[in-house]
């Protein structure tokens, strides 16, 4: 019996040490949701809808960052996710508005279209992410672009093209001539975005077989391998350039799924808009996740984790600051991801002291420069107490950090002469 | 009695999981050269780099000249005048050979602008002086490895080290290069540089040292004089245990050609020598260990890397495998044939560092570990356990992180994952490379063995008396072209070196 009870401790002990970073979100995340209920009423009263809505957007955000995850696991990067979601969104619906049936006036009446067109449009749609995907493993395999290029190319360009194309879509189709929006009425299609629970269903079986794909087929093992040592996994007949087409297929297909779903949510194709940035969001809940962006090490749970706990922590913000929470979602991606990264160096330095953060003249303007921008985003949050609180602790806690850096160090080099 | 002129006083390193040193303590003569041998992970490297301030965190104590030091970083180091030739040279390879020399402290004229002239003129100085004829303008990454190691000593030359580490300088020589290596030591030690001399290679060591001093598992075993030692007592120091000289001399049975090479070229675009590989023909049969000679750039790594569907350019000529005419576009047809390579460089062409023991040895042949797509965890660690066992590789476990292994465990670990694949030939590119004695023996039998379940065995090495011992023949390649093709008993070292240099140009660039 002892020994059965021994085995299992060192078993949980295993677990936590080789998940140590899902840990760390899941508590994390526990720690924003209290902090978030404390200091605002509204997870107290209306506990119901805010779940409903941070897993709907929670869910909308890891269907592509699953893609993301799996690009960067496999040694590359995927830049382009937010105008595939524009493009994907225009392609969906000028399906549907080209298939439309016509009203008594002639004008394509996309009120009840149907599954049948429904389907159609969301399998055309899936086909031209894949196309997007094949269109990047190209230039990236065979033509010799860096992913990082690649994928820019298609960033810029694809938006441009989905605004193009909805303004051409809709001269030919719609009686009242060019606009740059496509509005889809029907109520079925509207409910994939809208109704909480079914993007929920799609982000958990794609994240699913996602999990199967990378840690229970050899696929997902070489994928694994090739972001570890391409030229290793090569030279042990990987075929590296397959292994890529597939990458970066299902990063632009979980993109265009995501697309159909944000399109579904407003009833509007608007490719000006849509997604727009939303590729360094995908990015940056992998990092958080635990993906390295050197590629060959991530998982689906902490990816999955990571696109929770950025969520999180973007609604406390809305609900703590109450007034245009919009705008500061790019300062808490850019924060978090930062955080994330610095946590992660901290770690494999050892912990404590042994990563110096603030070394030198770089280290004190940094220190000013962090204080500086804590102080000065927490004033537009909360006022200027608040934001003179932060400045002040900031040069004071990191001031401490930078000292207890520099002692550390030079413990380090004295410990013999003194 | 000389001066001490480091002292070396209970040194100590630990890394998560591993106590890479040990209440290590000696001390280091002025003008002496030292010899530090151990087998890989003894923590001669660790050490060496705690001296030259690599890493600044140990315990322990260092004293220079009866001073205690603690070094931040090499350049703490390099001022107190002790500089370090790493293994794995650390030059910038698009700088020219002058700028490297002086990187962190390039020369400026008066108005602040760097002195290229005087750079480039004190350059050639020091590299005249080490009998290295090189232009100091050339970038260094165009150099041969040996001039790359003179470009480094130089470096250290410069900046008036006094004591000199160098961390295995001879594993990418060839014999000329070690030859003139040699001089240039010599002549560094007529100027009373002290030097510690890291080495797995006996011959080199009696041949340099004063004093040797030998590790074992992060401790100090022992410290003798050269006089006083035999290379077989040494290496009994190191591995704790005779090693019993490897006796392969039981005759193999050769068996059917498995390999046919006919006429293979392999084109060299936009270089001035227009071929890598040019007019190369040769048989391998089953049950045969064939080695490929030859100095640094001679081809021998390409010439693998073509049988194996891996080079960058498509060669020409035939190759047969049984008799079938092949044409392989992608190491991954070259594996489905049954042809394995195990690379020159682990580290970067072999070892997956994030992956653990068991999925570094599984990750070839994972197809065979499934069912229904799915990945049977359970099968694959048998194969991997089998692996593991029947080349007796010393890992704490299959979940053990690949790159807490010795390189002689690796380089097992690698060549198992190979022989999943179950191939009918198998290409070693210089598979003793960074290992040490005792592994190297065991490396030896385990190709016999190999070759004599029925194998054909094709391999390089930069050591001859490796390829004596295990290679029933030996194939001499010089400038890609094969220049001889002995049987075992006609080759000796010096047969090998006329036709590896038989097509040496008179002027050595």
């Amino acid at each position: 019996m002892s020994s059965s009870a021994g085995e299992s401790t060192s078993l949980l002990r295993r677990i936590a040490g080789q998940h140590s970073n899902e840990l760390g979100l899941l508590v994390a995340i526990l720690a924003v949701v209290a902090a978030t209920t404390i200091f605002s009423d509204a997870y107290r009263e209306k506990p119901l809808q805010n779940a409903q809505e941070i897993l709907r957007q929670t869910s909308l955000l890891g269907v592509f960052a699953l893609g993301a995850a799996i690009v960067i696991i496999s040694g590359g990067i995927d830049l382009s996710s937010g105008s595939v979601i524009a493009f994907s969104g225009a392609i969906c619906a000028s399906i549907m508005l080209a298939l439309a049936p016509h009203d008594a006036s002639g004008a394509p009446d996309t009120n009840n279209l149907g599954l049948g067109i429904i389907a159609i449009a969301i399998a055309g749609t899936l086909l031209v992410g894949f196309l997007i995907g094949t269109l990047h493993a190209w230039l990236i395999t065979v033509v010799g672009l860096p992913p990082f290029v690649a994928t820019l190319a298609s960033l810029v360009g694809l938006r441009s093209l989905a605004r193009v194309m909805v303004q051409e879509v809709t001269t030919v189709l719609m009686p009242t001539g060019r606009t740059t929006q496509i509005y889809i009425y029907d109520n079925a299609f509207n409910a994939l975005g809208t109704r909480w629970w079914i993007p929920l269903v799609i982000f958990l079986v794609l994240s699913a077989a996602c999990w199967v794909l990378l840690s229970r087929t050899v696929v997902g093992r070489h994928l694994y391998a090739m972001g570890g040592n391409e030229n290793a996994a090569r030279l042990s007949g990987i075929r590296t350039d397959h292994l890529k087409w597939l990458a970066y297929c299902l990063g632009a297909m979980t993109s265009s799924i995501a697309g159909i779903l944000y399109m579904a949510e407003v009833g509007t194709a608007y490719p000006a808009v849509q997604g727009l940035g939303y590729e360094l969001n995908a990015i940056a809940a992998a990092v958080v996740g635990g993906c390295s962006l050197q590629g060959g090490v991530g998982t689906i749970g902490g990816t999955m984790l990571g696109v929770v706990f950025l969520r999180v922590v973007i609604d406390a913000v809305a609900k703590l600051v109450k007034v245009g929470a919009d705008e500061y979602q790019g300062i808490i991606v850019g924060v978090l991801v930062v955080l994330a990264v610095a946590f992660n160096e901290l770690r494999r330095a050892g912990g404590g002291l042994r990563k110096q953060f603030f070394p030198g003249v770089l280290g004190l303007l940094a220190i000013g420069i962090l204080s500086v921008l804590g102080g000065t985003v927490t004033t537009m949050m909360f006022g200027r107490g608040a934001g003179a609180i932060v400045f002040v602790g900031a040069i004071v806690v990191l001031a401490a950090r930078k000292l207890a850096e520099y002692r550390a160090a030079r413990r380090a080099s004295q410990a013999v002469s003194s | 009695m000389t001066a001490t002129v480091l002292s070396i006083q209970r040194i100590a390193k630990r890394y998560p999981g591993v106590q890479a040193l040990a209440d290590v303590s000696f001390d280091v003569r002025q003008g002496e050269l030292l010899a530090v041998v151990g087998e890989n992970g003894a923590g001669k490297s660790t050490l060496m780099k705690i001296l030259a301030g690599v890493i600044p965190d140990y315990e322990g104590e260092l004293a220079l000249r009866g001073t205690p030091v603690r070094f931040a970083g090499t350049r703490d180091a390099e001022t107190a005048g002790i500089s370090i030739i790493h293994q794995e040279l650390n030059l910038v390879e698009q700088l020219s050979a002058a700028a490297n020399i002086f990187l962190g402290r390039e020369k400026r004229n008066r108005f602040g602008l760097l002195d290229q002239a005087a750079m480039d003129r004190e350059a050639a100085r020091l590299l005249d002086d080490l009998e290295c004829t090189i232009d100091a303008r050339r970038p260094v990454g165009e150099l041969r490895v040996g001039d790359q190691q003179l470009v480094e000593i130089a470096k250290a030359l410069s900046i008036a080290a006094d004591v000199l580490i160098m961390d295995e300088p001879t594993s990418a020589l060839t014999e000329s290069e070690v030859a003139r290596l040699f001089r240039v030591i010599e002549r560094l030690r007529q100027r009373g540089v002290t030097i510690l001399y890291i080495s797995h290679k006996m011959d080199e060591v009696f041949k340099l040292a004063d004093r040797i001093v030998v590790l074992r598992d992060g401790r100090l075993v022992d410290v003798v004089e050269r006089a006083a030692a035999t290379p077989r007592g040494i290496t009994h120091l190191m591995v704790g245990r005779e090693i019993e000289e490897t006796d392969l001399s039981r005759p193999r049975i050769q068996g059917d050609k498995v390999l046919e090479v006919r006429k293979l070229s392999l084109p060299w675009p936009g270089h001035a020598r227009r071929w890598r590989l040019e007019d190369i023909s040769f048989d391998l049969h089953r049950g045969e260990i064939v080695g490929v000679a030859g100095l640094m750039g001679a081809g021998r790594t390409e010439l693998l890397e073509c049988l194996f569907g891996a080079s960058d350019v498509r060669p020409s000529g035939s190759i047969r495998l049984d008799g079938k005419l092949v044409d392989f576009k992608h190491p991954a047809e070259a594996k489905r044939a049954g042809i394995a390579l195990v690379t020159e460089d682990r580290k970067r062409f072999g070892l997956f560092a994030e992956m653990n023991v068991g999925q570094n040895i599984t990750v070839c042949t994972l197809d065979q570990a499934t069912r229904g797509g799915l990945l049977r965890g359970r099968v694959e660690a048998e194969q991997a356990r089998g692996i593991v066992k029947r080349f007796s590789v010393k890992t704490a476990g299959i979940e053990a992180r690949i790159t807490s292994l010795s390189g002689g465990n690796q380089q097992k670990a690698i060549i198992g994952r190979w022989l999943l694949a179950e191939p009918k030939v198998l290409l070693l590119d210089d598979p003793t490379r960074g290992v040490d004695v005792g592994a190297k023996a065991e490396l030896y039998r385990l190709m016999d063995a190999l070759c004599r379940e029925g194998l054909g065995i094709l391999v390089t090495s930069s050591e001859l008396p490796e390829l004596l011992t295990v290679c029933d023949r030996i194939l001499v390649l010089c400038e890609g072209r094969l220049t001889a093709e002995l049987s075992r008993a006609e080759a000796t070292e010096q047969r090998i070196m006329e036709a590896a240099t038989a097509r040496q140009p008179a002027a050595t660039a």
